[in-house]
């Protein structure tokens, strides 16, 4: 039980893995060296059937990224490195770029384009070639280097925080490989949706729009900007396409655009599936109750709020219906906003019928004075 | 239709819900996100990490709403404040559990009892385990680990009192898994109420709603607290004094980089490639450290340890310097060991003396960390040539001016 919560974190970081990589999006895993990242991100190319590149970003010059300054004639051309045309040539593959993090600051600066958006020197690779990294903590590297803000918010920042069992369970028969979902067609057009998603969030929360990091430690994981937004929605997207648990799409979109912007979008998110407690006053009797308490809580708390703030006969009359139709499944839910609405009810409108439903939840409570 | 978590065959439950819920408005989302199970034959209320509550229901037909609905709150915040996850990296054995909860009760309950909330029994305070309000979980239970210790009688410390979520006629009850990260016959088996990401967003809004009631001015202090640590969390200044200095010494030296300056020593060999060559050039580093009589000496050995180790880790330890200052400038010291530091000011500060004697070595610092408390007048602009990193050291130091970069290191 106590490891429960970590297991879960592993399996929907390779959850999360797989869909980055089905959406070819850069992905980066985190995690102490010796944990597995290497391995597992060979044996998801093996699974596919996929050629996998190993580049180990710190023993590599930037040459070898922005490509071999040759000179030729009168011009100096940039040759780039055999591994790059050998999946140029079979026109997909895993680029699996290793150790990034202790990459000297030049080479971080060589990788740029070639995270984003695939080109080594002079040579582009095809679409159908998906970037993964894998770094350790500074704190945890001897010669660790702090990611550049820049690369770093080129990737989608994956925890790889290993599980005990898990590993027990490997060493004994093998570790099983994360699986690369196959998206369906349509899934490019729900990126549209997703984007308006993101869209909408923006406009109501514009200072997440660009937050880039203010000191050092932070600057090297994921931070908001119009790149890594775009990116949670592809990664969004492409989640609700493959299907995958909620748990892996949080850790998509948390690790585009980092902890505190993540969670706010995904909280904004659940909050969009609320009912709109206007309209609800609008018309009482389309009110249906969420099945989750706090769910419950959230809808109705809303509506008792829109009323407080401008509360009409008609609208406070509106409200107790609402209360009314939630009393029966959740008396104590719906008693919470009775009492807001109790408060703030205008002069001369009478009692309506629905306050007698709580007044027996309200006299269990001892809240009700006579 | 009932409401998932309205709890069937726990008798009163809406109605405890409605007490808490009113009693404690701010923490309403989180006391109807947990789902109540009716657990007969547990003879406790638990907890466990994926948000479900069980109850005995023989237990809780005797409490009133105000106490069922006070052990609702009290079972929430164990989920708030993460008691479960933070009992392994706090050290708990399976056999120190009872002193781990009864410390997590103690972190509860210091500031919500006072608040209104009416546990039965007696519930567990700071002062039963002899320490003063207003600690973490984790000072608590050091503090309990100690003492039952002393008495080499492990287990006899919550042998006495009822505890925790309540006890019922002095019994002991146990607040369950989502306490002490420990599993419990009755919830191993099952899937967790809210997956970890949505209890993590519900935590999020629970604490949002806790800071929005700060001007209605009724919520405990240490609520407050919790709920600004969970929303800004703090940086360990640790690891941001080490992204600093190791950001310095990179931008200035660019330790191992390649540079097209100069062409590589191989680049006769490959005949028309430009290959750049390897510098490494060392940085020197300076340390000025603070010494007025208004500085902490704890605080400035832990931060100049910090910087030693950081150091060492680059492979500088051997070009470190240190000088003392206050208003004058002792001289510089290359020292292997922060131990060897002596702190010999004392009266008023002049950090501005301290970086400008440090610029002045031979050969030049590349980077001077500055450790101060703050209260100094500083130069207009960065030395030449030198980048600085202060570490402020105290809660309430001044800041530092906009051409260093400044870490804090609370006390």
């Amino acid at each position: 039980m106590a490891d429960g919560g970590r297991a879960a974190r592993q399996r929907a970081a390779a959850e999360a893995l797989g869909v980055a990589v089905a959406a070819r999006v850069p992905v980066l895993l985190w995690g102490a060296p010796g944990t597995g990242k290497t391995s597992a991100i060979r044996a998801m190319a093996r699974a596919m059937d996929w050629p996998c590149e190993t580049v180990i970003a710190s023993i590599r010059e930037p040459s070898d990224f922005a490509g071999l300054p040759v000179v030729i004639g009168q011009d100096v051309r940039f040759a780039p490195p055999v591994w790059a045309r050998r999946l140029a040539e079979a026109g997909h593959g895993l680029l699996f770029l290793d150790e990034l993090s202790t990459a000297p600051p030049a080479v971080q600066a060589a990788l740029l384009r070639v995270v984003l958006e695939r080109v080594v020197g002079d040579l582009e690779l095809p679409p159908n070639v998906a970037v993964v990294a894998a770094a350790n903590p500074p704190e945890q590297a001897a010669d660790g280097w702090d990611l550049s803000a820049p690369l770093a918010n080129r990737l989608c920042h994956l925890p790889w925080d290993i599980d005990p069992l898990a590993v027990a369970d490997g060493l004994a028969g093998g570790f099983p490989a994360p699986q690369v979902p196959a998206l369906p067609e349509r899934w490019e057009a729900e990126q549209h949706l997703a984007l308006a998603l993101v869209a909408a969030f923006l406009h109501a929360r514009p200072a997440l729009a660009s937050a880039p990091p203010t000191d050092a430690a932070s600057a090297g994981r994921g931070w908001p900007s119009p790149r890594t937004w775009e990116m949670a929605a592809r990664l969004w997207a492409a989640s609700g396409a493959a299907g995958v648990s909620g748990e892996a799409r949080s850790a998509l979109v948390v690790g585009s655009v980092g902890d505190g912007a993540g969670a706010e979008f995904l909280a904004w998110l659940m909050e969009m599936d609320l009912p709109d407690p206007e309209a609800v006053l609008a018309d009482p009797s389309s009110f249906r109750l969420p099945k989750r308490a706090d769910r419950a809580y959230a809808a109705v708390a809303a509506v008792a709020a829109v009323v407080e703030a401008d509360p009409t006969p008609q609208r406070w009359q509106a409200g107790w219906q609402v209360l009314g139709l939630a009393a029966n499944s959740a008396p104590d839910v719906a008693a919470v906003a009775a009492r807001v609405l109790a408060r703030c009810r205008p002069d001369g409108v009478a009692l309506p019928a629905e306050v007698r439903l709580f007044a027996p939840v309200l006299r269990d409570a001892g809240l009700l004075h006579s | 239709m009932t409401t998932p978590g309205a709890g069937g065959g726990i008798a009163g439950l809406a109605a405890a819900r409605l007490w808490a819920a009113a009693r404690f408005p701010y923490l309403a989302s989180g006391i109807f996100g947990a789902r109540v199970v009716a657990a007969p034959g547990i003879g406790t209320v638990a907890v466990d990490p994926g948000w479900r509550l069980w109850a005995d229901p023989e237990l809780t037909a005797n409490w009133t709403a105000a106490e069922l609905g006070s052990v609702l709150v009290h079972h929430v915040c164990h989920l708030l404040r993460e008691h479960g996850p933070r009992a392994g990296p706090a050290g708990v054995r399976p056999d120190e559990a009872r002193t781990w909860i009864r410390s997590a009760d103690a972190e509860i309950n210091d500031d919500l009892v006072p608040a209104g909330l009416t546990l039965p029994g007696d519930p567990v305070l700071p002062q039963h385990l002899g320490c003063p309000s207003g600690q973490l979980a984790e000072q608590y239970f050091i503090a309990g680990r100690g003492r039952t210790a002393d008495r080499g009688q492990p287990g006899t410390g919550h042998k006495n009192g009822a505890q925790s979520g309540g006890g019922g006629a002095g019994g002991e009850l146990d607040c369950g898994s989502g306490a002490d990260g420990f599993g419990r016959p009755w919830d191993s088996s099952q899937p967790a109420v809210l997956p970890p990401w949505q209890a993590r967003l519900l935590q999020r809004l629970v604490a949002q709603q806790v800071l929005a009631a700060k001007q209605a001015g009724d919520v405990p202090a240490g609520l407050l607290r919790w709920a600004a640590d969970l929303l800004t969390p703090k940086v360990d200044w640790r690891r941001a004094l080490a992204a600093e200095l190791r950001k310095a010494v990179a931008d200035t030296a660019g330790a191992v980089d390649y540079s097209y300056r100069r062409p590589s020593r191989r680049a006769a060999a490959v005949g028309n490639v430009v290959l750049p060559a390897l510098r490494r050039p060392v940085p020197e580093v300076a340390v000025v450290c603070d010494t007025s009589g208004s500085m902490s000496d704890d605080l400035l050995a832990a931060s100049l340890a910090e910087v030693e180790g950081l150091l060492g880790a680059l492979g500088l330890a051997r070009s470190l310097r240190v000088l003392a200052c206050d208003t004058a400038v002792g001289p510089a010291r290359r020292v292997t060991s922060a131990r060897q530091v002596e702190l010999v000011g004392g009266g008023g500060t002049d950090m501005g003396a301290g970086i400008a004697a440090a610029a002045v070595l031979r050969p030049r610092p590349a980077v001077i960390v500055v450790l101060t408390d703050g209260y100094t007048p500083w130069p207009d602009s960065a030395p030449r040539g030198s980048k600085v990193v202060v570490g402020l050291l105290g809660d309430e130091a001044p800041d530092a001016p906009d051409w260093a970069r400044a870490i804090r290191v609370p006390s």
